[in-house]
């Protein structure tokens, strides 16, 4: 009861003249006038939702600008980001899991370069095939080439259409507009994998031999 | 087989918690009500009736699995953010702003006139949108789809202006230590609020009509699981559910946060304790919250930075706070939300503790108010309660 003692600056205690609320039977019928306005649904295959300017979508990232500084794979909540070492790639940039991926963008706020960068689609259905799946599990392309998709297509969806995964750690990104970006991935974590390793000799006795 | 020594008391509770569905005798059954049921969200009640009238109700919940608190230790500072907002889904903004608060206590951060603007907002938003998250919900319970519906569309425009905001629709991981992530979108996005209150307000005289001046409204709530003051206070019951018990404590009056001693609102008190003071009073509230934000946007943002400057900032993932502990509460929906964080100057929080009220009103008060109670007014107290599953299991 120590509570009542405390003083009230401005409280309004609703008393039974204030209350003018009154049951009745005739008023919920005035509802009906709404049937005959215009619906506030969205009829989906027909009129489209626009994300906001700045919805937090899928990731960009800027393969030339990336660092590998695992700060955006330290503040992840979710632990969705690995890094991952590929051929011709000095340092190893971050692959995005969306299966675990909380869409907050605390790794686009962290990155020191602004290398990693956010787009508007949000898209996260599939067609429920095993490769689907595996759809949602990437290195984050270029935001131009991210960009260029969505005025080409606009609806928001993966810039990705199918991985194909090859031998020898290869992977092949088939774009939505049937470009291709194909890349080796080495291995996996902070510290530069095995194969990675003689990379730099090869490198310095000349030429790219692997390329 | 071996006898095995098995104390009484054990004895007693087990059969006193026997969560077998079986007919006890031809008119006492089990009855398990939940979590399908649209109600109880996510979490289950095990009802002992006899025949109608329920003899003993038992809380069932844990059907989300989140041990929030025990996360929240590993992960760094920045990140909890988007761990904590899960404890109250309706209205993400209370954990976030909770955390954010006692986070810059421990700093000693004095948070930018803008960025506190910005929160009291958000905060009234989200209260807002609460509310019309519940009248969708109790509006359900009690046969009325309607209004629920039109909530619901009215709900859509503010998870729009959040969109617009933070980037996010639900989840929006926008108050961080410091202040806020990004800045408001510009004069439009004022204009846009202002617009969507208005409409709202507008809006209350539908509501009135069909939902709370309803003869079905009243038949269904007037009398049915009353609660009175030494009671609730007993159990520590806080926000609408105290209100309507005939106690005016508001975390908003009390112990005044962000602008809240600046603006100009009242607290609505009502002295029945019965569930249909419940709905009045958070009816009166929605109306008082509009009031809120119009004031507010009367004020306007002021000028300035949105973020702290710290350099501190640069390297988020190795944020490492002074030593020291600070406890911040709001005034949410469901009740007073506090959170209490120490830090042992790591780059991790030692211990997180979220007060949720949930945990009074949604457990032990619950299951006081359903004996003697009928099997159709479960739905009623359950939802005129106004609890948040996740804020239990956490």
């Amino acid at each position: 009861m120590k509570m009542e003692s405390v003083e009230k600056p401005r409280v309004r205690v609703v008393g039974e003249e204030k209350v003018r609320i009154k049951k009745s039977f005739i008023k919920p019928w005035m509802g009906v006038k709404y049937l005959f306005r215009k619906p506030v649904t969205i009829k989906i295959p027909f009129e489209k939702i626009e994300p906001a300017p700045k919805y937090r979508g899928f990731h960009t990232l800027n393969w030339k600008t990336c660092v590998g500084c695992n700060f955006c794979g330290q503040i992840c909540p979710a632990r969705a980001i690995e890094m991952t070492w590929m051929e011709g790639e000095k340092r190893p940039h971050p692959k995005i899991d969306y299966g675990r991926c909380t869409f907050c963008q605390f790794c686009v706020d962290v990155c020191p370069t602004g290398a990693l960068g956010f787009s508007e689609n949000f898209y996260l259905t599939t067609g429920g095939l095993e490769e689907d799946l595996e759809l949602y599990d990437w290195v984050p392309i270029h935001p131009d080439k991210v960009r260029e998709l969505n005025e080409k297509f606009g609806d928001y969806r993966f810039p990705v259409e199918r991985i194909e995964k090859k031998g020898d750690g290869v992977y092949v990104y088939h774009l939505r507009d049937g470009s291709r970006i194909e890349f080796k991935i080495l291995g996996y974590g902070l510290r530069p994998p095995a194969a990675a390793k003689p990379k730099p000799a090869a490198k310095s006795s000349g030429g790219a031999p692997k390329e | 087989m071996a006898d095995l020594e098995v104390p009484n008391e054990l004895r007693r509770e087990a059969k006193e918690h026997d969560m077998y569905l079986h007919p006890i005798d031809r008119d006492t059954y089990e009855l398990f009500f939940g979590p399908q049921h649209m109600a109880t969200e996510n979490f289950s009640i095990i009802l002992k009736m006899d025949g109608n009238r329920i003899e003993k109700a038992i809380v069932n919940p844990g059907f989300l699995h989140r041990g929030f608190e025990k996360l929240a230790e590993g992960r760094p500072y920045f990140t909890n953010i988007a761990l904590l907002l899960r404890i109250c889904v309706p209205e993400s903004d209370v954990p976030e702003n909770i955390y954010s608060m006692a986070v810059d206590e421990i700093v000693g951060w004095e948070v930018p006139e803008r960025a506190i603007w910005i929160r009291t907002t958000v905060l009234e938003m989200a209260r807002v949108s609460a509310w019309m998250f519940w009248i969708m919900g109790f509006g359900n319970e009690i046969g009325l789809y309607t209004p629920g519906q039109w909530a619901a569309a009215y709900r859509e425009r503010f998870m729009r202006l959040y969109e617009e905001l933070t980037g996010g629709r639900v989840y929006h991981i926008y108050t961080v230590p410091g202040g806020v992530r990004r800045d408001i979108p510009g004069d439009r996005w004022l204009r846009q609020l202002r617009d969507t209150v208005e409409y709202v307000k507008g809006k209350m005289k539908d509501f009135d009509e069909i939902l709370f001046d309803n003869y079905i409204t009243f038949e269904r709530t007037e009398g049915v699981g009353v609660m009175d003051k030494r009671f609730a206070l007993k159990h520590a019951v806080t926000g609408p559910n105290l209100r309507a018990t005939g106690v005016p404590y508001d975390v908003r009056k009390d112990d005044p946060y962000y602008l809240y001693d600046q603006l100009d609102f009242e607290v609505p008190v009502l002295k029945e304790g019965d569930s249909l003071a419940r709905v009045l009073i958070r009816r009166y509230e929605l109306e008082q919250d509009l009031y809120i934000l119009e004031q507010l946007l009367d004020m306007g943002p002021p000028s300035g930075p949105y973020m702290v400057q710290d350099a501190r900032l640069k390297a988020l993932p190795r944020f490492k706070p002074p030593k020291g502990d600070a406890y911040a509460h709001v005034e949410s929906t469901k009740g007073d939300f506090g959170a209490y964080v120490v830090s042992d100057g790591s780059h991790k929080p030692y211990r997180v503790h979220v007060r949720g009220p949930s945990q009074s009103h949604g457990v032990t008060v619950l299951e006081e108010l359903l004996k003697g109670a009928r099997l159709a007014d479960v739905p009623v107290i359950l939802k005129t309660l106004d609890n948040c599953p996740p804020d239990i299991d956490r």
